[in-house]
């Protein structure tokens, strides 16, 4: 992104002296293993029911041409995020250095206006009760692993990745393998038309997860039905 | 078949159109309120619509507060060192306590008769109540990625209703005061045919759109959504009351008093649809 495509004073990528971190996630690689679902939930102890990164998958085709077609899905930590114009208390905010989007819990009022904002469904509200931490009934979402990054470690699902499908680094740094990989790929963004500059990129992404698809013919009613079998077990 | 996908909870539930329903009539009375310093036919409406209006301030509040997760946070929105003011809700917040400070002083000053005063603090309270239904609009506007709410015409389609809510319990509430009825029932026919055009350019951009447009279309016009949205929201409460207005009938008390239901159920309806209707394509992304 040149100079003068940077349109909001928030924006972090390319400028000098400021890190801007992102992550590539290379969907040829991805074998759908979920290890970075588990490396998460095992990181952050979250609750059933809700995930900060998850691999939705889809079976495209029709026998014998059918593949399973996935892509991880996180916070895409946008350069303009929406969540963070619309928390009336600033409880999100973005961290200058890294362009990490973060959550103030102590300052949540639990509005849910971030969710509503958010066209990634990124962000979830925690249950009133949970095992091993005190916070709960707020919004919560990834956090790139902020606590593990500036340790100079990679985030739980990077380190944990298999195939090596989820790369991340500093976007500003032109010697960082994400750099490497946004510059020499065809690389692919969610929902660009919102003009949130999101900052994890896909390589390979297939348009049937990335656009709105069939699912959505379904009546309300039956999709209330499936959406109340996935959730029945879990309190939330 | 076989596919995997993560179903994501809607952001706002019911109680939030519920809340706007609430806060439309209270803006309207006390619209109707201050129109009594203006005109002699709503007189007898000045008293009735003041406290009506602060009674649903107070039902309001407790339903905004009592829909956040943490609500004995609520304080944080009215804190300067948290105040985020790119966020619609923190300007809403603000709105809704001057009003219902403007609110107080307006009763009180009703109560110790002061004509004066009354009359000034009519004019800001119907004021500030002019900002409930276009935050609330807002709150909506500002979520540009989802279809029908992004449309820019919100604000205004909330005042509309706002104005033909507060004029239906206004017709209910006159009995059979004639010339009340009379003015109520122009300003109810007037505000219900601008949410009728606002309804139909919505639905006419909406369904024009792109994909998540088209079928966010299809959620709110078929199925229950589409009972709720297109049944009761747009014919019955919405068409129907435009011509029982209309016609004779409606020119009679129960024919206002009937307009007034209708005009509430629709109101209470198309509330419920455009904020639920939107979010359901999001919780398949």
């Amino acid at each position: 992104m040149s100079e003068e495509l940077r349109v909001s004073p928030i924006e972090t990528r390319e400028m000098p002296g400021k890190r801007r971190f992102a992550m590539v996630v290379d969907t040829r690689r991805c074998i759908g293993c979920m290890a970075c679902q588990v490396a998460c939930k095992a990181e952050y102890d979250t609750p059933l029911g809700v995930n900060r990164t998850w691999v939705p998958y889809k079976v495209v085709g029709k026998y014998p041409n059918v593949k399973k077609q996935f892509l991880p899905r996180l916070c895409n930590h946008c350069d303009d995020p929406p969540c963070v114009r619309n928390c009336p208390v600033g409880a999100t905010y973005k961290h200058e250095d890294g362009g990490f989007v973060l959550q103030r819990y102590e300052r949540c009022i639990g509005c849910r206006s971030c969710m509503a904002a958010c066209p990634y469904n990124a962000r979830f509200m925690l249950p009133s009760h949970r095992t091993y931490t005190p916070i709960t009934n707020v919004v919560d979402k990834c956090t790139f692993c902020f606590h593990r990054v500036t340790q100079n470690l990679v985030p739980a699902c990077v380190q944990t990745c298999i195939g090596r499908a989820r790369v991340f680094g500093d976007l500003n740094d032109p010697t960082s393998e994400v750099s490497y990989l946004v510059a020499k790929n065809a690389t692919q963004v969610l929902r660009p038309e919102e003009g949130t500059k999101p900052h994890v990129f896909y390589i390979g992404a297939d348009r049937n997860q990335t656009e709105f698809g069939r699912d959505a013919y379904r009546k309300p009613e039956v999709m209330e039905l499936e959406r109340s079998a996935f959730k029945r077990h879990f309190d939330i | 078949m076989g596919d995997y996908v993560w179903f994501h909870d809607v952001s706002w539930h019911a109680t939030y159109a519920i809340y706007f329903f609430v806060i439309g009539i209270c803006a309207g009375l006390s619209f109707l309120s201050y129109g009594s310093w203006r005109t002699e036919a709503l007189r007898s409406l000045r008293e009735k619509a003041a406290y009506g209006s602060f009674a649903l301030l107070v039902v309001g509040g407790l339903l905004l507060i009592g829909d956040l997760s943490q609500p004995l946070r609520f304080l944080n929105v009215l804190n300067p060192a948290y105040l985020n003011f790119t966020s619609p809700l923190a300007w809403g917040a603000l709105n809704i306590l001057a009003f219902g400070i403007a609110s107080v002083l307006y009763l009180v000053a009703l109560r110790q008769g002061n004509e004066a005063r009354g009359k000034l603090l009519a004019t800001i309270a119907a004021l500030l109540a002019l900002g409930l239904p276009i935050y609330t609009g807002y709150d909506l506007t500002v979520h540009q990625s989802r279809p029908v709410w992004n449309t820019p015409v919100m604000p205004v389609l909330f005042v509309a209703l706002a104005v033909a809510s507060g004029s239906a319990v206004g017709a209910i509430l006159a009995g059979a005061n004639q010339a009340a009825q009379k003015l109520l029932r122009e300003y109810m026919l007037w505000s219900t045919g601008a949410v009728g055009v606002i309804l139909i350019s919505i639905l006419g951009t909406t369904s024009y759109g792109g994909a998540a447009q088209e079928l966010t279309f299809m959620i709110m016009t078929t199925g229950t959504m589409g009972l709720i949205f297109v049944g009761i929201g747009i014919v019955a409460g919405t068409a129907a009351p435009i011509a029982l207005l209309l016609a004779p009938f409606g020119r009679q008390q129960m024919g206002a008093v009937l307009a007034g239901v209708l005009v509430l159920a629709g109101g209470a309806a198309l509330r419920y649809a455009l904020l639920m209707g939107p979010q359901q394509l999001q919780t398949l992304y």
